[in-house]
């Protein structure tokens, strides 16, 4: 979405149809505030509607795709809560239109044939595709340019200087705990009051300018000794700020870098005209969104084009030398870096078809030496084609490579049908170029994509990334049962398509579509599925790679519409068998349509054909179906805040931060005395452990099921203690649990379950869990503050639990991380991540064996089983050590803390997998974690 | 073993790196020498592509299909090495190890200066025929597991210190610094100077002497691939017992001849009951009657700055599985647990890699259903020790267990 296709703002569209603008903007304006006050999705609204232009409705492509976002500029007013509340005006120089194909000429329509062409439509008399229409001739302006011919002409003029400051955003984690800091202040140095009154009797009302009031001594600002005070700051690094979005602007800052400030000097304020304000408001909508996508557009990005890095397409159908390059059919970047890596594809072919004709199987993955750096190259063979992708194997791990490009394939093919059809069609190649830009974007530089709000959620987003990435899964968000009934019957109302306009009698026609089914994401949570879990992980892979999420997660969307044909490997399956006792999938053609308001992003399967009539060519989106998905989206606009409280606190288990523990030795020392905690904190090895806080597993089993023995309790097994323990552990503990403890996950769960059952007549001691909410009884125990891990302390620092039949994984959403804090958690989060990345490639190995031996077991009956490799893993965990991280004392040690990454693997009844992190103090076993969070996690 | 599938073979292809000649191929297939050999043709383009990306400035190192692993290396710009490998588990780490050992055993049978200098490529074919009986021992599946960690094989004799003195003695009464005494490829013990030879040579001098048939006395000429690759050394071997054999390097003094049974009766008949006493240690490593919990089923604990690793799968033999199978357990668990946590890797000490905020301890890996079976491997300092335990081992106990284990075993390592 962000670089190559042309953003289209309006100031381009002026300098075109300087007439049209203003009119077409309040029909906008007024389609909006209509769509708003008839909230409920009648067919008033639509109707409403269609006598007015959609304004997505000039950006549809040829072949009917539309890629059509407009930010709201409503968020700033919540991000910077000083800014005082007026009725917010609607300004359509905020949209953003994207265009993916700018290659082509468009004829343009005249307005009035524009209009009628429209009203045929609407009743059905015109097929969708002869609205393909206007364009700029001349190609679209990239916003992500910089606006240099503006911006040229501002400082001939003198009144404009540019000052370059060196800013390190690392200062602020020092201060930020306490309060929202005023980053300008904080990072520039400069002081700036806001004014009130000013703004009420200007008309300035969310765009008040930066007078430099101030420096604020040993500041940046102050320092470079240029700026004065009276100076007004009107671009950061050449994007516009006001007293708005500069907070926003400056926490966008990744790191220590120098910027370019521009002021408007003292004296030439005075003299200046107000400025109108549009232009400059919504210079810097786009400007974010720039941000948002770093400015990736032109390629220069020195760090990335420096590192090698490909993606090839390539056919193993050599014609004999006909001319060079020709097995190359699609490559992406064309940078020197990148040039080496093409030149040797020769290797890569030889490698392919040699290696397969001595093993029988593909290769999958090589490794080379490049000027130095080790590269991993992934491929993928399909039929007599080759995609290989390339990386640098410091930066992106091997197992993560074999998973980027699985999950390329599989999103290329739901876009476009098949590899081939991506790849070889001419007309593709600007997307694909895009498409990969993204991709290795993502891949190499994780943290300049995810703008986040906060520093913090964006540290997590980057982190999380490696793993959450390639999971065969959507995030999901946990929600109370009557919230989860009320989206429900919200999508439900929607995939009914019972309203008016669809009614096959009015029209006396076959509907164009069924909606097959629909998922609504908020925030980039995944909140509500009616989709097979295949639809929502490949609509969820779509929007991954453009990047959707983060941006509804981090920007309120003004608006959102995105169309095309997919291709749902679910649904276009090849029919196992001819029975025709078994529904058959008709033959039909899928669209994809994703209409995304505020924080929300509908995504909804329609399928043509089947019961509905045939699609004909390149439909565009139909109106109707977009305004029923919009009103949808109105219609919730009441949730917001519950889903909102949701994200704060989530549902799933509590969370500790890791700086408590490393702060712990000498604070808590009254309360912790006779826990384990501080005994292992303080780094001896020898693992001591009282009895009191023996409360693992054993001691809580025989509780819980009725047997309370505290001779049993007190002798479990800690085989840390000694020799004679180690030596006579298994016969003290009781031979129910040894079994159980033999047993393979389906048991564990299934006796677990049972455990849990008891539970409710029991209360569980060990769970003092706040239950704040007035529940039933029964909800209680479903809903009660989890608590994950055993023992008097929470010990839980993350968690990421996978669910392959839904296809969904949970882990603590970003605000729960964010309340957390601390700098070696943050460092924690990290390594997590990037440890459950090496667990999970042991773990996919297990599954490919496992899937191997499916295979062989239904050709022999009994196949000798080699014992040699360690495929079958179900349980890996790694303890790791930290000490904070700058530790000044010299003369005693930084204190110690060590925690637990643990994967279980659970094959059986269904596969999962679970990911846990928690200290080092208590023992865990990871399927009673496992069954706490998975207890109840149904879409 | 027999454990292994039929398709599970490893290839060794040694070829000329300038003209492409192939020196020899060596394969085995589950863990047994075979004839089966590739076909000349695969021979020539696994070479070919190799040197393809060498003339375009890019060192192909590996690449991988479903169930097979090719790790190419080439030696001083004059040898290429190229393994295939079909093993379940076989690792880029653990093949390119081997093929650094056996790039040692070529250079230790026949010298740097013939490998790297070819003016006669039958000559050395030749030549490099004897160096295959040590080669072979890397390609199957051997007792040892030095090849894999470059850490000394060595076992825990029952009077250490006693047979400390002793050697000493016999090698300042010989005149050499670099006296050991090995029982079936194990260092028993060793003189100071020993224990300093360099990395290769220091596995494959007791790995050569274990792979040799067994003669009462010999006279062997090796090139040390670290210490001296150009010029010969004379190995020195007497067998003192069957399997229990003293090794001897030195130059040209003293001959074998000056070595006469006196000497060695005079020095070594007292020790005879130690000595006896140390003949199992060949596969048990650990004297009898050491404490190890009965839950341990393979041991492996190497110590990163000496060198040197204690290996052993003999604790319970009578329960499953084949000491085989814990062998290529324990030997996989290692090179995942080196190539993905403990990366460091014997060569470097951790502290010096700008200490990372988050250093990893220990970790544990439990077997799927059928199995159960529990690995685990700790580092505590200099020490790493990975240890196969027996289903019934509770997992939230096995960092305990380790730990202990690894206290116990310290004094002797």
């Amino acid at each position: 979405m962000m670089s190559d296709p042309a953003w289209r703002d309006s100031r381009g569209r002026s300098a075109e149809l300087p007439g049209d603008l203003s009119s077409l903007e309040e029909e906008e304006e007024e389609g909006d505030s209509n769509a708003g006050a008839s909230s409920l999705g009648s067919c008033s609204s639509a109707s409403s509607d269609t006598d007015l232009e959609p304004e997505w409705l000039d950006s549809v492509q040829r072949n009917g795709e539309l890629f059509y976002l407009e930010l709201s500029e409503d968020e700033e007013e919540s991000l910077l809560p000083e800014t005082q509340t007026v009725n917010h005006v609607r300004f359509s120089e905020k949209e953003v239109i994207i265009e993916e194909d700018d290659s082509r000429e468009r004829k343009k329509y005249e307005p009035k044939l524009k209009r009628f062409t429209k009203i045929l439509k609407s009743k059905r008399l015109l097929p969708k595709r002869y609205h393909k229409k206007s364009s700029n001739n001349n190609g679209p302006v990239s916003i992500l340019k910089h606006q240099s011919d503006q911006k040229t002409g501002v400082t001939v003029q003198q009144r404009y200087k540019d000052v370059t400051v060196y800013i390190n955003p690392r200062k602020l984690t020092a201060i930020k705990a306490r309060e929202q800091p005023k980053l300008l202040e904080v990072l520039v140095g400069i002081v700036h009051q806001t004014k009130w009154s000013w703004k009420r009797s200007g008309k300035q009302a969310d765009g008040e300018r930066l007078v430099v009031h101030g420096l604020s001594p040993g500041g940046s600002a102050m320092k470079s000794g240029q700026v004065l005070i009276g100076d007004v700051l009107v671009a950061v690094n050449d994007v516009d700020v006001t007293s708005e979005n500069i907070e926003r602007v400056l926490s966008c800052i990744p790191g220590p870098m120098q910027v370019k400030l521009t002021f408007e000097n003292a004296y030439a304020v005075k003299k200046e005209t107000i400025q109108p304000k549009k232009k400059k408001a919504q210079s810097s909508t786009n400007d974010l969104v720039k941000l948002l996508c770093g400015s990736e557009t032109e390629g220069i990005q020195p760090s990335i084009l420096g590192t090698p890095h490909i993606i090839m397409y390539l056919t193993l159908q050599l014609q004999s030398e006909v001319s060079k390059e020709e097995e190359i059919l699609y490559h992406y970047p064309v940078s020197e870096a990148s040039q080496k890596l093409k030149s040797v594809r020769g290797i890569f072919l030889t490698l392919c078809d040699m290696l397969e004709s001595v093993t029988g199987t593909q290769v999958t993955s090589s490794s080379l030496h490049l000027n130095g750096k080790q590269i991993h190259v992934a491929f993928l063979k399909e039929s007599d084609k080759l995609l290989l992708i390339g990386l640098p194997a410091e930066e992106i791990p091997l197992p993560q490579l074999r998973n980027m490009i699985e999950d390329a394939a599989q999103t290329l093919k739901f876009m476009y049908g098949s590899l081939d059809s991506a790849f070889c069609q001419v007309e593709n190649t600007p997307r694909l170029d895009h498409f990969f830009s993204l991709f290795f974007e993502r891949a190499l530089q994780p943290d300049k994509l995810h703008l986040s709000a906060s520093p913090s959620a964006q540290q997590y987003d980057a982190a999380s990334a490696v793993l959450l990435d390639s999971l065969p899964a959507v995030r999901w968000l946990t929600l109370p049962q009557e919230l989860k009934v009320e989206l429900d019957t919200v999508l439900s109302d929607l995939e009914a398509a019972d309203f008016e306009e669809l009614s096959e009698d009015y029209y006396d026609m076959r509907r164009l579509y069924t909606i097959l089914g629909s998922s609504l994401f908020y925030k980039g949570y995944l909140v509500c599925s009616h989709l097979p879990k295949d639809d929502v992980v490949e609509i969820a892979a779509y929007c991954r790679h453009y990047c959707l999420l983060p941006l509804a997660a981090k920007q309120r969307i003004g608006q959102l519409i995105i169309w095309r044909e997919v291709f749902p490997s679910h649904h276009l399956q090849p029919p196992a068998d001819a029975d025709a006792e078994v529904f058959q999938e008709p033959e039909g053609r899928y669209f994809l349509l994703i209409v995304g308001l505020r924080h929300y992003m509908l995504c909804v399967l329609l399928e043509a054909g089947g019961c509905t009539s045939k699609a004909i060519g390149n439909p565009g989106p139909d109106c109707i179906y977009v305004d029923q998905a919009r009103a949808t989206l109105h219609q919730l606009e009441g949730v917001d805040f519950r889903l909102e409280e949701q994200l704060a606190s989530s549902l799933g288990p509590c969370l500790s931060c890791a700086d408590w523990f490393l702060a712990a030795p000498r604070e808590k020392t009254d309360s912790l005395t006779t826990s384990p905690i501080l005994s292992r904190l303080q780094g001896s090895t020898k693992t001591v452990t009282s009895p009191t806080c023996r409360r693992t597993f054993f001691s809580d089993y025989s509780f819980k099921a009725r047997k309370p023995s505290p001779s049993r309790s007190s002798g479990g097994c800690e085989p840390g203690e000694g020799g004679e323990s180690v030596g006579t552990s298994p016969h003290t503990t009781p031979d129910a649990v040894r079994k159980q403890r033999e047993s393979d996950g389906a048991e564990d769960s299934v006796a677990l379950l049972k455990l849990t059952r008891k539970k409710s007549t029991l209360p569980n001691p060990f769970h003092l869990g706040n239950s704040k909410k007035e529940l039933s009884e029964k909800e209680l125990e479903v809903y009660n503050t989890m608590k994950l891990t055993s023992g008097p302390d929470n010990t839980l620092f993350h968690y990421v639990a996978l669910e392959t039949v839904q296809g969904i994984f949970i882990t603590p959403t970003h605000e729960e991380v964010a309340q957390l804090g601390g700098s070696v958690h943050t460092q924690l989060i990290k390594n997590f991540h990037q440890c459950c990345l090496s667990i999970r490639a042991i773990f996919q190995q297990t599954l490919k064996e496992e899937k191997k031996k499916t295979l062989r077991a239904a050709e022999h009956s009994e196949s000798a089983e080699s014992v040699a490799a360690l495929t079958p893993v179900k349980e890996h965990g790694v303890l790791f050590e930290c000490s904070p991280e700058n530790w000044t004392d010299q003369k005693k040690a930084p204190p110690v803390m060590a925690y637990w990454v643990v994967g279980r693997l659970f094959l059986h009844p269904k596969p999962q997998e679970l990911y846990v992190c928690f200290h080092d103090s208590v023992t865990e076993i990871a399927i009673e974690m496992a069954f706490k969070l998975f207890f109840g996690l149904t879409l | 073993m027999g454990d292994e599938g039929p398709g599970s073979t490893v290839h060794l292809l040694c070829l000329a790196a300038s003209s492409g000649v192939p020196l020899f191929c060596r394969s085995s297939s589950g863990g047994a020498p075979s004839r089966q050999q590739l076909p000349f043709s695969v021979v020539g383009s696994l070479n070919g592509v190799h040197m393809f990306a060498q003339n375009l400035d890019v060192q192909l190192n590996s690449a991988r299909t479903e169930d097979t692993t090719v790790v190419w290396k080439s030696f001083h710009d004059s040898i290429t090495l190229i393994a295939v490998s079909s093993e379940e588990g076989a690792s880029e780490l653990s093949l390119g190890r081997m093929l650094h050992m056996v790039f040692g055993a070529m250079v230790l049978i026949v010298g740097l200066e013939e490998l790297t200098n070819i003016r006669n490529v039958e000559r050395l074919k030749k030549e490099l025929r004897a160096s295959y009986c040590l080669i072979d021992s890397f390609l199957g599946s051997s007792e040892l597991i030095g090849d894999l960690t470059q850490c000394v094989d060595s076992v825990i004799p029952p009077e250490g210190s006693l047979m400390q003195e002793t050697l000493s003695g016999f090698a300042e009464a010989t005149g050499t610094a670099f006296v050991s005494l090995l029982v079936s490829g194990r260092v028993v013990a060793a003189t100071e100077g020993w224990w300093r030879l360099g990395m290769p040579e220091a596995v494959l001098l007791p790995w050569l002497v274990g792979s040799l048939p067994p003669q009462a006395a010999r006279d062997y000429p090796v090139y040390l691939p670290h210490g001296s690759p150009k010029v010969p050394h004379r190995l020195l071997t007497l067998t003192l017992l069957r399997g229990l054999e003293l090794c001897l390097l030195c130059g040209p003094r003293p001959p074998l001849g000056q070595l006469d049974p006196q000497l060695l009766e005079r020095w070594w008949q007292p020790l005879l009951e130690p000595l006896r006493a140390c003949l199992p240690l060949g596969p048990r490593v650990l004297p009898e009657g050491f404490p190890l919990h009965g839950d341990i089923l393979g041991l492996l604990l190497l110590h990163l700055e000496l060198r040197r690793c204690l290996f052993t799968v003999e604790p319970s033999p009578d329960k499953e599985p084949s000491p085989g199978q814990r062998r290529r357990l324990l030997r996989n668990f290692y090179a995942l647990v080196v190539t993905t946590h403990f990366p460091a890797g014997p060569a470097e000490k951790e502290e010096d890699a700008g200490s990372p905020a988050q250093r990893p301890r220990a970790c544990y890996l439990v077997l799927g259903p059928g199995m159960g079976w529990r690995l685990v491997a700790l580092q505590l300092g200099l020490r790493l020790l990975l240890l196969m335990l027996s289903p019934q081992s509770p997992t939230h106990g096995l960092r305990g267990l380790a730990t202990h284990t690894l206290q116990a075993l310290t004094p002797f390592l």
